[in-house]
């Protein structure tokens, strides 16, 4: 998810067909409950979060590398 | 921050979609967040 706009997350969501959702969190509400808004000027922080079925966070990352992360997550999904 | 252990904060949110998107509706799930600054930007 990100602070941007619907338009512009469906844009990006079609280029590369993705099959999950793009939240728009544009009120930055949800990045702020997160600690994804570090920066009110800037986007949102690269925050990962996993979170159990529990309700609880199993996880949570200042920072993720985009290109490594999904294989790490896979790994303990 | 949040630690692990902590409630994961209830959000309702919309995707790119229009659709609403809650976090409740997810329960019994395994939920990935992944925060990013911008659309379709290298990172």
């Amino acid at each position: 998810m990100s602070f941007d706009s619907e338009a512009d997350n469906k844009k990006f969501a079609e280029k590369f067909s993705f099959t999950f959702p793009l939240i728009c969190d544009t009120d930055r509400t949800i990045g702020t409950a997160y600690g994804a808004n570090a920066d009110p000027q800037k986007g949102a922080a690269r925050v990962g979060v996993v979170i159990g079925g529990d309700g609880k966070i199993k996880e949570w990352h200042e920072r993720v590398d985009a290109r490594a992360w999904p294989a790490a997550l896979v790994g303990t999904l | 921050m949040l630690n692990p252990g902590d409630k994961a904060p209830d959000f309702t949110g919309r995707d790119h979609t229009g659709k609403t998107v809650k976090l409740a509706d997810y329960k019994g799930k395994t939920v990935v967040l992944w925060f990013y600054p911008k659309a379709d930007t290298p990172g």
